[in-house]
């Protein structure tokens, strides 16, 4: 199967270059659409159940029609096991992840970039103490430093995602400080001191807002998609969301044992929830990572 | 009586295409070059002249694409050797006003059929040496392991202590000191010098019909560059091996070479015997001498004050001009050819024996 | 070699005594009085429960505790169980053994699978196959882990007529493998790291076959993957079996949790719900030592493969 390359024009501005992109590849431009469309419904869905604009309540059970499959009547995506409408019950289950998410993301973003500018920034001993620091956190799986916390408070949503902005603020940190080390071997720091910039304006604006802005927002999405993962097992091991209020862990929880006897749609709608919203949040980190870095021939 | 050259390039393109500017960068773009056997080709020019990708092409090292897009490349090893066979069939070119405008090229199908033509050739046949020795040598591996490698890739000798001592033999070829400590050493425990020693040896130990070296000086110390050079043109002395040396530096090229090309914008602008086409005496082509001129030498800067830099920029390889290449910075053109200067790009003619210039000056 | 590694054992004293610190902080900080059971139920305050204490042995002030504990735990000796009664070290032990032969199992797994997969993506870049596999990957990573296990399980016990699956016991001995290998095979797809492996192998391995060192080795006509698998291969295996050692001591906890394993996951699910404190802080200590141990391990072959580090 040839590739073709085909020159359009004539004479090609020395200046000329196509956005990023423009010459993006069809995957990326792809990825980055379906993770937008992703963030967009998941958005969306959280004012309409902060709203309460829901296309059934909730709680209503309606025995006539349980377990019942998709469009089935006015159940776009069929009932639970007790007869719940299951769109509904999805919906709200993203109250349960979303501003816990961004508060986690936040607490990453927030605690990595100023560990990563210390050490990057200053070096010698900061540096040490820092990467002391992240090597602790890291030493840490992610979801046994839960079950402590858990046992020691209660399982509260908002404890649990600031442990979970902790732990992602490790990786942040470090490729802050890579970056940072690959401007000061440019001398691009050296260049800023020397014009007598000074240093919050060095740190904010060009670190971290120019140089570092596409890597912290990559982060962000892949910080989202933990976030899903991460509530969604827990209210499954019975530590978040608890019942009746929906969150997709418990919701799959709730339905295992009518998967195990055959009916699988009351466990496996959430499911797909979680795995095209997963996914969305991934991609979209991907795709915008290779048009960043100008990657990906295709 | 000509005998056969070693190797014979003819029409050589090699294009690489910019996704960010929807345009070709043509690197090679039409060159034509030949190497006798035993003699030292030198083929000399600025950055982006296109003189190392058309070697690399030669050797099937072009991975961007879409690469190699036309050329004749035979090796007469002993018997003729096709390298860029069955590339007609698998390249499609549309031109429009005599540019290549659209290239349809099937890389994968290519790249196995260059694998294939190439096997035995690389490394066996015809070796090649690289700028910044240190990174092209594999830091994981001992030097005289990867010297050794090569013995027993190419040559008869396959058992671990034959090769070991025949690349003992080659680190004293190279005159590299205390051969047998930096057998044991890996390259990080070398200096930029004795790495491109090592590399050479490597090369060599292989016994190759013809070495290659891409920029074999630069990036040293001005003292090793000189020691190089003087190792290479022991070498070639003793060994009478065939060589293409490519230097932007004209004075190692002239110090090696029995003959020279002067490439620019992606082709031969000049070829001949080196004496002629570096004597600056001024029957050459203009950007040759412009060339000369600009080299830090007493003849240059006395009487004069200054030396003479080349005016203008190097060209730009995706804007190729319709006429000559070198019409924006020609020092030496005057109104009677400055209409076909502009107009057409003259081709490379015989001017004298074994000498070709590509200029309007020197055709009618 | 000796001083590179040496150095990396205290590094890894001084953090795993930097993690028993904040197991610690986080357990002082807790709402609650942690040896509140050990008084059997009964409500003390003041004089009355510091006397309490001091009879049972139990330091005062909260430094006193931490080294009591510390001294302990260097011994070997975890405390009691607070559900249970029981010692801690010896459930430690058993159901350790178990949660370990499903971590380094899985860890194979996910190794087995994305390695290859990454490989490829990065010599055919452009490959409609590479892209399908990779994608599968991602997939694979984004769907619960829980309800892959139900799936598996439903399948296996449903579709395929197999026994149901019995908790890691004697029983059903020619199945029995299969109830060992299936938990481990989910948990090597569904960690999560599956897809950031097959991410970095292929980055990995794009970036070493782009290196001059490459270039020379094709020159030469020397085999390419005998100059690349040392930055290539081993490199980033080692790296991903210790950075990803956290992420699937996670999974295991929710595996064991589908699977009924009785591994430390279990155990630690049940302490959380119990409050149980001796166990839950054995087991954070029992993980940083695991993960510990996998970044030496790591440090250990860079430090064999690569000839300049011995020398840092």
């Amino acid at each position: 199967m040839p590739n073709v390359y085909v020159q359009t024009v004539d004479e090609v501005s020395e200046y000329s270059q196509l956005s990023a992109w423009r010459s993006a590849g069809r995957i990326d431009r792809l990825y980055v659409g379906y993770g937008a469309t992703v963030a967009g419904i998941v958005v969306l869905s959280y004012l309409l159940g902060a709203l309460k604009w829901l296309p059934h309540d909730p709680d209503a059970m309606d025995l006539g029609a349980m377990m019942a499959g998709p469009l089935t009547g006015s159940y776009l995506l069929g009932t639970d096991f007790l007869g719940r409408d299951l769109l509904t019950r999805l919906i709200l289950g993203i109250q349960a992840y979303f501003l816990p998410g961004l508060a986690a993301i936040s607490i990453a973003l927030a605690l990595g970039s100023l560990l990563g500018v210390a050490a990057g920034y200053r070096g010698g001993r900061t540096d040490a103490a820092v990467t002391y620091f992240t090597n602790l956190i890291d030493a840490l799986p992610r979801l046994v430093l839960m079950l402590l916390v858990i046992a020691a408070f209660k399982p509260q949503i908002y404890t649990i995602m600031v442990v979970l902005g902790i732990t992602t603020a490790p990786t942040i940190a470090t490729m802050v400080k890579g970056k940072i080390l690959m401007l000061k071997q440019r001398n691009f720091i050296e260049s800023a001191v020397a014009l007598g910039l000074s240093p919050p304006t060095i740190i904010f604006k060009h670190i971290l807002w120019h140089n570092c802005r596409a890597l912290l927002l990559i982060q962000a999405t892949i910080g989202m998609a933990e976030a899903v993962l991460i509530e969604t097992s827990l209210s499954y091991l019975g530590f978040g969301v608890q019942e009746p209020t929906p969150s997709w862990g418990n919701m799959i929880q709730a339905g295992a044992n009518y998967l195990l006897q055959g009916n699988l749609w009351s466990s496996t709608a959430p499911a797909l929830a979680i795995l095209l919203t997963v996914l969305g949040f991934h991609l979209l980190g991907d795709g915008l990572n290779n048009i960043f870095e100008g990657k990906r021939q295709r | 009586m000509s005998a056969q050259p070693l190797l014979r390039i003819e029409s050589l393109r090699t294009y690489f295409y910019s996704r960010v500017k929807e345009a070709f960068i043509r690197s090679v773009d039409g060159v034509d070059l030949e190497v006798a056997r035993g003699e030292t080709l030198g083929i000399v020019g600025e950055s982006g002249s296109g003189k190392s990708v058309a070697m690399l092409s030669v050797m099937g090292l072009v991975t961007a694409a879409p690469g190699i897009i036309t050329g004749r490349v035979t090796f007469h090893d002993d018997s003729p050797r096709e390298l860029l066979a069955g590339l007609d069939r698998l390249v499609t070119v549309e031109r429009r006003d005599g540019r290549i405008v659209s290239v349809a090229k099937d890389d994968r199908a290519w790249a196995a059929q260059a694998e294939r033509n190439l096997r035995g050739v690389r490394g066996g046949k015809i070796a090649m040496i690289f700028q910044n020795p240190r990174a092209a040598l594999n830091p994981f591996e001992t030097v005289g392991e990867q010297i050794a490698e090569a013995i027993r890739l190419h040559t008869g000798l396959k058992h671990p202590a034959q090769a070991k001592e025949r690349a003992l033999h080659w680190l004293e070829q190279v005159r590299i000191d205390s051969p047998r400590l930096r057998y044991a050493n890996h390259p990080y425990g070398l200096s930029g010098g004795m790495c491109q020693r090592a590399m050479v040896a490597m090369a060599l130990a292989a016994e190759p019909r013809m070495l290659i070296a891409d920029e074999p000086t630069t990036g040293l110390d001005a003292t090793i560059q000189a020691r190089i050079v003087d190792l290479l043109a022991d070498l070639k002395a003793r060994l009478g091996m065939t060589m293409v040396l490519i230097s932007h530096d004209i004075g190692v090229v002239g110090r090696l070479s029995d003959r020279v090309a002067v490439m620019y914008g992606g082709r031969v602008m000049e070829s001949g015997p080196a004496s002629e086409v570096l004597g600056g005496k001024g029957d050459g082509h203009p950007y040759t001498r412009a060339l000369l001129a600009s080299m830090p030498r007493a003849e240059n800067v006395q009487g004069k004050g200054r030396l003479p830099a080349i005016e203008g920029e190097v060209l730009d390889t995706i804007n190729t001009p319709k006429g000559c290449r070198f019409l924006a910075r020609c020092q030496r053109i005057h109104d009677g050819v400055r209409a076909r200067c502009a107009e057409a790009e003259p081709e490379l003619a015989e001017v004298a024996p074994g000498r070709r210039v590509r200029c309007w000056l020197y055709q009618s | 070699m000796a001083a590179v590694l040496s150095r990396e054992l205290a590094m890894t004293a001084l953090l795993l005594a930097g993690v028993t610190f904040v197991a610690f902080l986080i357990l002082f900080l807790a709402p609650g009085d942690p040896f509140a059971a050990l008084l059997g139920g009964r409500t003390l305050a003041g004089a009355e429960r510091d006397a309490a204490y001091a009879a049972l042995g139990i330091p005062r002030t909260w430094y006193g505790q931490y080294f009591a504990w510390i001294g302990n735990v260097v011994q070997g000796e975890f405390g009691i169980s607070l559900r249970t009664g029981q010692p801690v070290a010896r459930e430690l032990a058993t159901s350790g053994v178990r949660t370990l032969f499903l971590t380094l199992g899985s860890l194979a797994v996910t190794l087995a699978v994305a390695v290859p997969i990454g490989a490829y993506a990065a010599v055919r870049p452009a490959s409609g196959r590479a892209w399908a596999l990779t994608m599968s990957a991602y997939v694979v990573s984004a769907l619960p882990t829980f309800w892959l296990g139900y799936i598996a399980i439903y399948v296996f016990t449903r579709q395929l007529g197999l026994f149901p699956i019995l908790s890691g016991t004697g029983e059903a001995q020619e199945h029995a493998w299969l109830y060992a290998a299936l938990p481990v095979v989910l948990l090597g797809l569904g960690s999560g790291a599956l897809s950031e492996v097959v991410r970095y192998v292929r980055e990995e391995v794009s970036r070493v076959l782009a290196e001059e060192y490459v270039r020379t080795a094709r020159a030469k006509g020397a085999s390419l993957w005998r100059h690349v698998y040392k930055e290539g291969l081993l490199l980033p295996i080692a790296e991903i079996v210790a950075s990803k050692m956290p992420f699937v001591l996670s999974g295991a906890i929710i595996v064991e949790q589908v699977f009924n394993w009785p591994g430390l996951g279990r155990l630690a699910w049940q302490a959380a719900q119990d409050r149980d404190y001796p166990v839950i802080m054995a087991i954070t200590l029992a993980a940083a030592v695991v993960v510990r141990l996998g970044s030496f391990l790591h440090r250990t072959v860079y430090v064999a493969v690569n000839p300049r580090a011995s020398h840092e």
